[in-house]
C-alpha cells in the first residue's frame, strides 16, 4: 500500500518538477461598448480577420475562476475592433479584458458528430455527452477551384417522384428549394435524407433560427426512420443569438467538407437560408456597415455565394467527394423576386419551386413543375429514369398546356381527351405521402406503366392505391425485375417485356378495372 | 469637409513640436480659437486622449504598468524598467505600480495592449490544468 503512495507522491513531485511555464506574450483589449451579440473592444493592434476572442467575464458567483465567453472579430477599424459575440453577452461589462487567442474560428469535425445535434461551435445539445472529436476545421474556407472538380455524374436518389423524374438531382449540385411558409419546403429535404439511408451519403441538417420544438420532431422522425445514423443536426435556434445563426451554415459545411476529403459522399440542407441573412443583416446593422436594398448589407450576395460555392463534386484526383447542398428559401406571399430569392436563384444549379395553390388543391408535395428547374442534374439521372421521365416531362408539360385549354371548351377531340385523361394520372402519381421515399426501381415501374398508357384503364382515383399495390405485388412477384433496374440501371426490351408482364398480372387481380 | 479628432491632434502637434513654452501658449490659443470656429469644441475630450496617444509615441514614451503581490524594492523596479525599454522599443518608460494579493506571487507586465503574466497565480492555474488532462 505505501509503495504506491510513495509511487503516487514521487510521480507528482516529478511532474511538478518537470513542469516549465512559459510567459507568453499576449495581446489584450478592452470593451468599450457592448450592444445585442456584438462588442467593440480597444486594443487588439494585431488582431486578425474573423479571428477567435476571448472575453473574459466577470467573476462567477460561487468560484474564482473567469467564466470565457468567445467572439470572432469582424470589423478591424483604426482604433478599435467590432466582434459578434458566441454565447450569453448578458455578462460581459465595459472594460472588461479581451485576449486574442491567434486562431481562426474553427468547428469540430470527424466521425464522433455523426447521430449528434450540436451547435455551431460544437457543443452537444442532445445529453448524449462531450463531443470527442480530434480534428477542427476552420469555419470560413475557401471553395476548391477549377481544377479540382469534375461535373456532376452521379444521381442523389431523393426518393420523390416529382423530383427524381421532373427535376432530377446530381451529387455536388446546389438545388434551392423555395417557397412560402408551411407548404413543405422542410419536408422536402427530410424526405431526401431519410432516402439516403444505404446510399452511401451523409447528410449533415442545418437548423437556423428554426424553432426547438420543430428541430425536436425533426430529429425524432429521423431517429424513427433510423436516418441519424448517418445524419448531423447543426441548431442555432430561434432563441440563440444571431451570431450564432450566422456563422451555422459555414460550420455545418466544415463538418461535411471532412467527410468530402475523405472522397465521400454528403448531403447538406440549409433550413432556411432567408433567416440567415436576416441574422447577418442584424449583425451588420449594429455593427454600423451601411445598410443597402431591404436594409441588407452590401455584401449578403457574397454571404450566400461563398457558402453554396463549397458545395462541389471533386474528380478522381482530388478524392472523387462530393458535396450537394439544398439550400431553403421561405419567400413572403410567393414573392420570388425579392432580394434574396433572386440572389440564392442565381448561385444554385436549378430551384424547386413549392406553390401555395396546389398544395391547398391537395396536390403534395406541392411542386410547381413549369418553374421549377434542375439545371445540370438532369446528366446524373440512370439510364432508365432518363428514358421514362423524359417522355412523361413532356407529357406533363402538355397537360397543363391543355388543361388550361380545356377549361374553356367541352368539344375535344379524341386525341386531346387522352392526353388530358394521362395527364390527369401523371398529375396523380406525382402525389406522394410524407417519410414515404419511393425507391427508384419503383418509381421507374409506375412511370413506365403510366407512359406506355397501362394505367388508362385505371380510374383516377384509385391511382394512389394502384401504386401501392402495384409495389407490395411487384414486391412478392416481381423481386428480380427491381433488382435489374436497381442494380444495371439501363431498360432493354428484355427487361420492358418483363415490367409489362408484371403490370399487366397486377391489374388482373383488381376487380376495378373493367376487363377491356 | 470634416476634420478629424485625429487630423487635429496630428497638425497641432507640428505645430508645437521644437517649440518654446510661451510660443507654444500662443498656439495653443490659435487652436482653440480655430476649434470654436469650426463648431468642434465637443471634440475636445476626443482631441485631448489622442494627443496624449501620438505625443508618447513621437517622444518614445510608453506608458507600463506592472502589477505585485508586494511593494517591489528600487533595484527591482529598475531591472523591470529597463527589460521594458528592451521589449517595447521606447526610449523612456513611464512605470506605474499596483498591489494585488491576488496574484501572489511574480509581477504581470503591462504596457500598450500587450500582457506579460509572469504572476504564480498563472503559473498554478496552469500546471492544475496541465494535471487534469
Amino acid at each position: 500500500m505505501s509503495i504506491t503512495k510513495d509511487f503516487i507522491v514521487e510521480q507528482l513531485k516529478q511532474q511538478i518538477a518537470d513542469y516549465k511555464s512559459e510567459i507568453k506574450e499576449q495581446t489584450v483589449g478592452r470593451v468599450i461598448e457592448v450592444g445585442d451579440g456584438i462588442a467593440r473592444v480597444s486594443g487588439l493592434s494585431d488582431c486578425m480577420m474573423s479571428e477567435m476572442l476571448e472575453f473574459a467575464v466577470g467573476k462567477h458567483t460561487n468560484s474564482h475562476e473567469l467564466q470565457k465567453v468567445y467572439g470572432v472579430a469582424l470589423n478591424l477599424e483604426e482604433d478599435s475592433v467590432g466582434a459578434i459575440i458566441l454565447g450569453d453577452y448578458t455578462g460581459i461589462k465595459e472594460g472588461d479584458e479581451v485576449k486574442c487567442l491567434k486562431r481562426i474560428l474553427e468547428a469540430p469535425v470527424g466521425e464522433a458528430v455523426i447521430g449528434r445535434v450540436i451547435n455551431p461551435l460544437g457543443e452537444p445539445l442532445d445529453g448524449k455527452g462531450e463531443i470527442e472529436a480530434k480534428k477542427f476545421y476552420p469555419v470560413e474556407k475557401i471553395a476548391p477551384g477549377v481544377i479540382a472538380r469534375e461535373s456532376v455524374s452521379q444521381p442523389v436518389q431523393t426518393g420523390i417522384k416529382a423530383i427524381d423524374a421532373m427535376i432530377p438531382i446530381g451529387r455536388g449540385q446546389r438545388e434551392l428549394i423555395i417557397g412560402d411558409r408551411q407548404i413543405g419546403k422542410t419536408a422536402i429535404a427530410i424526405d431526401t435524407i431519410i432516402n439516403q439511408k444505404g446510399q452511401n451519403m451523409k447528410c449533415v441538417y442545418v437548423a437556423i433560427g428554426q424553432k426547438e420544438s420543430k428541430i425536436a420532431s425533426i430529429v425524432a422522425k429521423l431517429e424513427e426512420f433510423g436516418a441519424m445514423e448517418y445524419t448531423t443536426v447543426v441548431l442555432a435556434g430561434a432563441s440563440d443569438p444571431a451570431s450564432l445563426a450566422y456563422i451555422a451554415p459555414y460550420a455545418g459545411c466544415a463538418v461535411a467538407e471532412y467527410f468530402l476529403d475523405k472522397g465521400e459522399d454528403v448531403l447538406i440542407v440549409y433550413d432556411d437560408l432567408s433567416k440567415h441573412a436576416v441574422a447577418y443583416r442584424e449583425i451588420s446593422l449594429l455593427l454600423r456597415r451601411p445598410p443597402g436594398r431591404e436594409a441588407y448589407p452590401g455584401d449578403v450576395f457574397y454571404l450566400h455565394s461563398r457558402l453554396l460555392e463549397r458545395a462541389c463534386k471533386l474528380n478522381e484526383k482530388h478524392g472523387g467527394g462530393s458535396i450537394t447542398a439544398l439550400p431553403i428559401i421561405e419567400t413572403q406571399s410567393g414573392d420570388v423576386s425579392a432580394y434574396i430569392p433572386t440572389n440564392v436563384i442565381s448561385i444554385t444549379d436549378g430551384q424547386i419551386y413549392l406553390e401555395p395553390d396546389l398544395f391547398y388543391q391537395g396536390q403534395r408535395p406541392a411542386i410547381n413543375a413549369g418553374l421549377s428547374v434542375s439545371r445540370v442534374g438532369s446528366a446524373a439521372q440512370i439510364k432508365a429514369m432518363k428514358k421514362v421521365a423524359g417522355k412523361m416531362r413532356l407529357e406533363a408539360a402538355q397537360y397543363r398546356e391543355l388543361a388550361a385549354f380545356a377549361q374553356f371548351g367541352s368539344d375535344l377531340d379524341e386525341e386531346t381527351k387522352i392526353k388530358l385523361e394521362r395527364g390527369k394520372r401523371l398529375i396523380e402519381i406525382f402525389k406522394q405521402d410524407l417519410y414515404k421515399p419511393v425507391p427508384v426501381a419503383n418509381q421507374v415501374l409506375i412511370f413506365y406503366a403510366a407512359i406506355s398508357g397501362l394505367l388508362d384503364s385505371v380510374p383516377v382515383e384509385k391511382i394512389n392505391e394502384f401504386e401501392n399495390g402495384l409495389n407490395k405485388y411487384a414486391e412478392n412477384n416481381g423481386k428480380d425485375i427491381l433488382k435489374e433496374i436497381a442494380e444495371k440501371g439501363e431498360l432493354n426490351e428484355k427487361l420492358e417485356e418483363k415490367m409489362k408482364k408484371l403490370i399487366v398480372d397486377y391489374k388482373l387481380t383488381l376487380d376495378y378495372i373493367s376487363a377491356n | 469637409m470634416k476634420i478629424t479628432p485625429k487630423q487635429y491632434v496630428e497638425s497641432l502637434y507640428q505645430s508645437v513640436h521644437n517649440k518654446k513654452d510661451s510660443q507654444i501658449k500662443s498656439v495653443i490659443e490659435n487652436f482653440v480659437k480655430l476649434l470654436v470656429a469650426n463648431n468642434d469644441m465637443a471634440k475636445a475630450d476626443k482631441i485631448t486622449c489622442q494627443f496624449i496617444k501620438i505625443w508618447n509615441k513621437e517622444e518614445g514614451i510608453v506608458e507600463a504598468e506592472v502589477v505585485s503581490a508586494r511593494e517591489l524594492d528600487k533595484k527591482i523596479v529598475k531591472l523591470l524598467n529597463g527589460y521594458i525599454v528592451q521589449l517595447s522599443g521606447a526610449r523612456k518608460v513611464l512605470l506605474k505600480q499596483k498591489i494585488d494579493k491576488n496574484v501572489l506571487g511574480g509581477v504581470i507586465i503591462k504596457y500598450e495592449d500587450k500582457i506579460l503574466d509572469g504572476s504564480l497565480k498563472m503559473k498554478l492555474n496552469e500546471l492544475r490544468n496541465k494535471m487534469i488532462k
